[in-house]
């Protein structure tokens, strides 16, 4: 029930086996007469512009677990009924918000203050509850069912109430039991010989003669551990070594679920109520003690008077926000961990100049020179390629950087921003410069190779305007070993070339 | 500057590779001043026969070859035959590599080429990065192999180290021994494609172009480059521009030389061909006229077989002939017929090839066969569509595998294919590339228009989607893939593989050549169609019934020609499932057309025609008919060639003569023009024929408008033209039809359900015409039904007849009820329902019974309970799913059957269900027979449709025109014809009838949801009737399906009655192909009378899996 009323018709299509369709439509689309798990082409072929999103079940998931926690205000035995139903176990709770009605009022009416459509209804059995909040064709928004009232209730829900497969509602309503009053009171044998025996604990489950037990969410196991101070302490040696502690218990949390910490959160309570708040990074997931109180420390140097221990601190709280998944790897007999080690170096480099400052160059698949390389921060990457490329650097398909045959280096050694225009004199159509002038210098071209022509990309080029390049490596008899380009083919893109010194080779 | 010829040209051909025409790169050739082009593609001869033409017509030196790929490692190497039988070694070559991949694909390796190398000159293209010991001792490997004849191929790549690479690659060539040669290695013809090739390349590497990176080629030099310009680049090495020269001049082959050679066909006991020609014409002559051969079609057997002594065709008609005996003469026969400009000919009637009697049409054989154009016959010959994979394999078996081979079909990007792929490519949203492609109806070959954009809430004028668009159309007409022709066969006396690849198919047994049809008939290579019909199925079907029932002797040649009682029926437009003319717009058309005998049947065949529709020839026709325009004609001349028609031209061979006659062109010059018709938006000639034609006709007097007309006509008929002779072969089929349909609509209701799926109309709508005719028909039952629909005994009485077709009344014959077959239930196998069928002996009196003698499983057993197959053991629908679902459980293997037969009703308690209510078993039925004969859906509904002020479909018939009323139904088909503008054509059906109904574009705007979404609607409008035809002109539609819930909370999955739902599949279609499906596809002589519809909606309008062969 997790359509966001808006005025547009909206849709929302998905894959059901080979065929799209939709999965949800809102109040608007479904007055135009669309309904879900019609096929999207006849839907588009009936409104062609229609609005529409993708189905991310994933999401719908992940959106209905954060409702669930939300609702844990009204009881902590909560259960999911996906995709988009909830169990609230309210036993004893209902007295705490005024009743059953009361409860009920004040979630729905949050509920719906977010933006959600809600139906809910109470009931002495969760079969019960689940048919009448979705099928009961009585009340506004919610529906209470009496105890002892349940039968009742029941009985004039369609039979896909009692959360049966499709199929066994399909095989129902073939021989014209469509109701439940149309099962409840017929001998069980002859039904769960045709229909399977769910069907007849689906009814005896709603109507409570069978036990429903809810099978209550399971929250994240939050990794906190914290060291309460009667006394305290100020000294940076006793934060470490509280730290260290701490780490130790936290490392052995994390070694039993097989996972490491790529978040640490550092709160550090002053006596006079302020909390000071660390976060740290990791590059890779981490359990190890030692590394673990360095990283503080480098961040606590770099603090320096931002963390102020006034009078002391009463409460250290170690916290791991985020894990993931690290398991042993097993290392041979003599060999150096030496990604592991740089990736501690980057650790610490990040924790102290910040991630970033500390960058690696990664490789473009790209023929423009100056976007075939890019910076990135070292921290974040290691992390990516960790979990894409197990551990190998991005390989392209189209072979090594250079395309040519020989040996000659492609690419200056320093490539400049910005390239410099010149002044050049050259052979047409495509010749080499025979001299130029940079910075107010002269230079008498002695050797030059090429030209080695990269056209831009023509599809980011709007106007038209990008001109082709025809590259040269050249050597001036003054010394000078650069990287020129002539920008516009001669007379087939400009008749008046523009020169550039792009780059530098020693 | 030096002469040059470009050696190394990749046409469209390699696939999403190049990204110019053949057509395109052999007149850059020759506007640049090449000396001469060799096309070379990837592994394939594909292209050369498109450039071998141009480059016949430009003067330009076309050297046919391939480009080598490897899968060894081996660097490419450029092939061109030197002479015929080098060309041989080449298309072996490719055919060994084809064989062994899958369909489209070649794996070859440098054995391979070794063992083929003999009479080929060979260019080795070295890789980028050169291993110079490796390639040093390739080039020596090959020149060993073929001394002489093995060059180096040089080209610039502008990676900067050109100079040093040619350098480099003149020491290796000396070093090998070998001759170093220039090579463009061109992708293109001008340097402005590279964006598309850019584009082609994206989508062979399924990526957008931004992350594309160095997958697509840095700079645009991919071009074709002036000799100048070559001259230039390849100054330090001017030898190797000249060695081009030397090179060209050593490719002596011309594609000239596949002079086709027939198969040896002389049977025994004849010196030659002719012989036994004449002697088997002279057997069939006696046969077809046992009172002996008039002596017009004796004067014209001799006239034929001149001709065909002259030009040598006699192999060829044997050909034909041994494939027609060999269907006849199986176990079971095979029905099979001419068509096409075959039924010309008097020997192909005599031979049994056509079955047209030319003494009832006017021959023109030179439409066949003629000297002047020197061009083998071409014979289409339609099989029994189920039948017809017999015949091919016949032909495979009888000449081999290396003799003959399917033509293939070259399926070309079309408006929506393109533009789905160029916006992906371009990174446009599904949703966006949805839209567009939504914009095109069918099968268009027209670019998305900036309205139609807008009309979408897009702008056109955003930089990102111009370009979509501007590629798209750039794309259209590119070749994607070979697929295989629907019959067209190649075959040939001397091996096939030395002549063309030949490839695997995507079917299993078939094998395909490398060219289409086009390709063939320019190389004069002979080429037989073998279709597939569904009516022969249904006509063979229906003369074994009558000859079973009826003591008919089974044989099309015994039904009376000329029976008045078939025009009859015709001419009220009683036509549903009569061959060709039972669309709607034949059905209206018959009415006015109001046949009187045979020749009348071929006109009405022709004129329901994209070609006479759009060259405006309908109107003036029927007016002339009825008398109230008055018969003239343009010209004494032209008298003669329009005198048949009343002075209008309606065939092909008309159209053809009037360009002779009128406008002064040659025989040779009117077939041209017809022929460029079909391909002239490739190659753009059409504007040439324009101004010959109306230029031609107007000096000698003629009006221009009707000059105007006669051209617009030839243009429709280029892609959708009937000739004359071919008319008539489909109209013997309509006449035969009609006439079992009339006499016995039993019978042909039996075989027109048996050869489902075929036609226009749903099971529901041929079973519902039977009754009308008074056809009794009963249920699908275990006790009574076989796989197939039957015939029973009947009770001797007719039904009674519906008013509407009391006038057929005293033509029916019918003493016969008709059972329906398992074959109508959905969902069962047909082993299931032969099973039941075998088992029954005296009949079944149980589920269990039945159960246990034909060890069917349960689920057959639901489906045959669904379908209410239990009746005659009293079990209604729900009592015998309820019985058969418990046979799942309580009946498995390890339960005794005969325990658990005699305890079970005692076990079990008596529950109570429902009954079921009649509106229900009706959806019921329908949902799982597709039709019930208890009632029709809508007579639940009259009542709430009275008081609505919805009148039934029978009422309108006694309704003035003009008259506003409102009609509702189930719909049944919705048409959108091309050449109508827009105008949908919607058949309701309700219980007294079908009403048609049209909704015009604007209309259909406003209701477009309900036009296409309803199952049940209502339509109001203003009533139309031309001569007993009726239209209801739609101003309001209002969707009415909800009242469909009144019978069944499960009615609204009632499955859509619409048989051929064009618009939606169209959508549908858009939907589910990036690639246009080639299953999709269909043979345009084939298409049925509903051809009215611009391809586009017709190749949808056939589900796939239903094409017509």
């Amino acid at each position: 029930m997790l359509a966001p009323a808006k005025s547009k018709p909206r849709i929302i299509v998905g894959e059901r086996g080979a065929a799209r369709r939709l999965t949800a439509v809102n109040d608007a689309a479904a007055r135009l007469g669309l309904e879900p798990d019609m096929p999207l082409a006849d839907a588009q072929a009936m409104y062609p512009a229609l609005e529409r999103a993708e189905a991310d079940p994933e999401q719908d998931r992940f959106l209905l677990e954060k409702i669930a926690d939300w609702c844990d205000r009204y009881t902590p035995l909560i259960g999911l009924h996906p995709p988009d139903g909830l169990i609230l176990d309210i036993s004893g709770c209902a007295h705490l918000f005024g009743g059953e009605t009361a409860l009920c009022r004040d979630l729905v009416g949050r509920l719906e203050g977010q933006g959600f459509k809600v139906r809910a209804a109470i009931a002495d059995t969760v079969g019960c509850a689940a048919g009448v909040a979705r099928f009961s064709q009585t009340g506004p928004e919610a529906d209470i069912v009496s105890p002892g009232a349940t039968k009742a209730a029941l009985m004039p829900l369609p039979l896909a109430g009692l959360r049966l497969s499709g199929r066994v509602v399909r095989a129902l309503a073939q021989v014209g039991l469509k109701r439940v009053a149309d099962i409840v009171d017929q001998p069980r044998a002859p039904l769960a010989a045709r229909f399977g025996i769910s069907l007849v604990r689906r009814l005896d489950q709603a109507l409570g003669d069978e036990d429903e037990p809810i099978a209550p969410r399971r929250p994240l196991p939050p990794y906190v551990v914290e060291r309460r101070f009667g006394d305290p302490i100020a000294l940076e040696a006793d934060i470490l070594g509280t730290i260290e502690h701490l780490a130790h218990e936290l490392a052995r949390m994390m070694e039993r679920r097989g996972e490491g910490a790529r978040l640490v959160q550092l709160a550090l309570f002053r006596t006079d109520g302020r909390v000071h708040r660390i976060a740290i990074g990791t590059a890779a997931p981490l359990r190890d003690t030692q590394r673990l109180r360095r990283l503080f420390a480098d961040k606590l140097a770099t603090l320096g008077d931002e963390c102020d221990p006034g009078f002391g601190f009463d409460v250290v709280r170690l916290s791991v926000g985020v894990t993931q998944r690290c398991d042993p790897v097993q290392t041979g007999l003599e060999s150096i961990n030496l990604a592991g080690d740089l990736a501690h170096l980057i650790d610490r480099l990040s924790a102290r100049f910040g991630p970033q400052r500390v960058m690696r160059l990664i490789p473009q698949d790209t023929h423009i020179p100056e976007f075939a390389i890019v910076a990135l921060p070292a921290q974040t990457l290691l992390h990516q390629t960790r979990s894409h490329h197990a551990g190998q650097e991005p390989t392209f398909a189209c072979g090594p950087l250079s395309g040519q045959d020989s040996l000659a280096p492609v690419r200056p050694i320093r490539l400049f921003e910005r390239p410099e225009p010149v002044e050049a004199v050259a052979e047409v159509p495509d010749g080499p410069p025979v001299r130029f002038r940079w910075r107010h210098v002269l230079h008498e071209v002695m050797t030059a190779e090429g030209p080695e022509r990269i056209a831009m990309e023509w599809w980011r080029d709007e106007a038209g305007q990008v001109l082709t390049r025809d590259y040269f490596r050249v050597e001036s008899r003054q010394g000078a070993r650069v990287w020129l380009y002539r920008e516009g083919l001669y007379e087939r893109e400009t008749i008046q070339p523009r020169w550039f010194l792009h780059g530098l080779f020693a | 500057m030096a002469p040059y010829a470009e050696l190394a040209a990749t046409t469209n051909f390699s696939f999403l590779c190049g990204a110019s025409h053949p057509e395109e790169m052999v007149s850059q050739a020759r506007e640049l001043g090449l000396e001469g082009l060799g096309i070379a593609d990837r592994n394939t001869v594909a292209g050369v026969v498109r450039a071998h033409i141009m480059g016949k017509e430009l003067a330009v030196k076309i050297a046919p070859g391939a480009r080598l790929v490897f899968t060894d490692g081996t660097p490419d190497i450029l092939a061109y035959p030197m002479n015929r039988s080098g060309w041989g070694h080449l298309t072996k070559l490719l055919t060994r590599g084809k064989w062994r991949a899958e369909k489209g694909d070649c794996i070859l390796t440098l054995v391979d080429l070794l063992d083929h190398i003999d009479e080929l000159n060979l260019i080795v293209l070295p890789p980028i990065q050169i291993e110079s010991g490796s390639l040093i001792s390739r080039l020596v490997q090959l020149k060993e192999a073929a001394p002489r004849a093995v060059w180096l191929g040089a080209s610039m790549l502008y990676r900067g180290d050109d100079g040093r690479r040619l350098a480099r690659l003149a020491t290796i060539a000396v070093e090998a021994g070998v001759a170093l040669i220039a090579v463009g290695d061109a992708l293109y013809h001008i340097p402005e494609r590279r964006a598309l090739q850019d584009v082609v390349t994206c989508i062979r590497e399924h990526r957008q172009l931004d992350d594309a990176g160095r997958r697509l080629h840095v700079n645009a030099e991919r071009h074709l480059k002036s000799p100048r310009e070559m001259t230039r680049l390849f100054r330090q090495a001017p030898q190797a521009i000249s060695e081009t020269l030397r090179f060209l001049d050593r490719c002596r082959f011309s594609l000239e030389e596949l002079k086709y050679e027939y198969p040896h066909e002389t049977p025994e006991g004849y010196a030659t061909a002719q012989d036994a020609l004449m002697a088997l014409t002279e057997t069939g002559a006696r046969t077809r006229y046992p009172d002996g051969v008039p002596a017009n079609i004796r004067h014209a057997l001799d006239h034929e077989l001149k001709i065909i002594a002259e030009l040598g065709y006699a192999p060829y008609f044997l050909t034909v002939h041994n494939i027609v005996r060999f269907a006849r003469s199986c176990e079971i026969p095979i029905l099979c017929q001419g068509r096409g400009s075959a039924a010309n000919s008097a020997i192909c009637y005599c031979l049994g090839i056509t079955e047209v009697d030319p003494s009832r049409i006017a021959l023109l054989f030179e439409r066949f066969v003629s000297a002047e154009r020197r061009e083998p016959p071409d014979i289409d010959i339609d099989f029994e569509h189920e039948r017809r994979e017999e015949v091919i394999q016949h032909i495979y078996r009888h000449y081999g595998r290396h003799h003959a081979g399917l033509a293939a079909t070259v399926i070309c990007y079309r408006s929506r294919s393109a533009i789905r792929e160029v916006g992906k490519v371009f990174g446009l949203s599904d949703d966006t590339v949805g839209a567009l492609a939504g914009t095109i109806w069918g099968w268009s070959n027209d670019a998305v228009t900036a309205d139609e954009v807008r009309r979408i809430g897009l702008d056109p004028a955003d930089p990102r989607l111009a370009s979509v668009l501007q590629y798209a159309r750039e794309l259209i007409d590119f070749p994607r893939h070979l697929s295989q022709h629907v019959g067209g066969f190649v075959i040939t006396r001397s091996r096939l593989d030395e002549v063309v690849p030949i490839e695997n198919a995507a079917m299993e047994d078939r094998t395909v050549v490398e060219w289409n049809k086009d390709d063939l008939e320019a190389l004069g290579i002979l080429k037989i169609d073998v279709l597939g019909l569904g009516m022969l199925s249904c006509l063979h079907r229906s003369l074994a019934l009558l000859a079973k029932h009826y003591q008919h002797d089974g044989n099309m040649a015994a039904i009376p020609a000329d029976d008045p009682a078939v025009y009859d029926m015709l001419s009220h437009g009683d036509s549903i499932g009569v061959f060709q003319v039972e669309s709607r717009a034949q059905m209206s058309m018959l009415p006015r057309l109001r046949p009187k005998e045979f020749y009348d049947l071929v006109i009405e065949v022709a004129i329901v025609r994209p070609g006479p529709i759009q060259g405006d020839m309908v109107h003036p026709y029927l007016r002339r008919r009825q008398g109230i325009e008055p018969i003239d004609y343009p010209s004494e001349n032209l008298k003669t060639v329009l005198k048949k028609t009343l002075g209008v031209p309606l065939f092909q061979e008309q159209t053809m003569r009037i360009a002779i006659v009128a406008a002064g062109f040659t025989a040779v010059e009117a077939d041209k023009l017809r022929r460029a018709m079909a391909t002239f938006k490739r190659v753009g000639t059409i504007k040439y024929f324009r101004d010959k034609l109306i230029g031609g006709m107007i000096s000698r007097g003629y009006p221009l408008d009707f000059a105007e007309r006669c051209f617009h006509q030839i243009e429709g008929f280029g892609e959708y033209g009937f000739p004359e002779s071919h008319a008539a072969s489909f109209a013997l089929l309509v006449y035969t039809s009609a006439w079992i349909k009339c006499h016995y609509p039993d019978v042909f209701a039996a075989a027109l359900l048996n050869s489902q799926p075929m036609g226009f109309y749903a099971p529901a709508q041929i079973v519902r015409d039977a009754q009308e005719h008074g056809v009794e028909i009963r249920a699908v039952d275990i006790n009574f039904s076989g796989w197939d629909n039957r015939l029973e005994d009947g009770l001797g009485t007719l039904e009674p007849v519906h008013p509407r077709h009391a006038k057929t009344r005293a033509a029916i014959r019918t003493t016969h009820a008709v059972r329906l077959g398992f074959r109508q239930i959905n969902g069962l196998a047909e082993t299931d329902g032969r099973t039941i069928e075998a088992a029954r002996d005296s009949g079944f009196d149980s589920i269990r019974d039945l159960w246990l003698r034909t060890g069917l499983f349960p689920t057959a057993l639901e489906r045959l309970a669904q379908a209410d197959a239990f009746r005659s053991i009293g079990l209604d629908r729900r009592e015998a799913l309820w019985a058969v679902r418990a046979l799942r459980r309580s009946g498995d293997k390890d339960d005794l059957p005969l325990f658990a037969r005699a305890t079970m009703p005692e076990l079990e308690p008596d529950i109570d269900l429902p009954p079921m209510p009649l509106g229900q078993q009706v959806v019921e039925d329908y949902r799982h027979l597709q039709l019930s004969l208890k009632a029709h859906p809508v007579v639940f509904l009259r009542a709430e449709l009275k008081s609505r002020r919805i009148i039934p479909h029978e009422a309108l018939v006694g309704l003035p025109s003009g008259e506003r009323v409102t009609v509702a139904g189930l719909v049944l088909v919705r048409q959108r014809p091309g050449s109508a503008s827009g105008v949908i054509f919607m058949t309701l059906e309700d219980e007294t009838g079908i009403a048609n109904t049209i909704v015009w574009p604007k209309t259909f705007e406003i209701f477009r949801p309900i036009v296409l979404g309803a199952r049940l609607i209502s339509v109001t409008g203003k009533l139309q009737n031309e001569s007993g035809v009726i239209h209801v002109v739609a101003e309001r539609c209002e969707d009415l399906s909800f009242l469909l819930h009144h019978l069944s909370a499960d009615a609204g999955c009632l499955p859509t009655l619409a048989h051929a739902d064009e618009i939606k599949r169209t959508i549908r279609h858009m939907a589910s192909s990036s690639p246009d499906h080639p299953g999709a596809r269909i043979d345009e002589r084939t298409v049925r009378a509903d051809d009215l519809m611009a391809a586009a909606i017709a190749n949808a309008a056939i589900p796939k899996g239903r094409n017509f062969h």
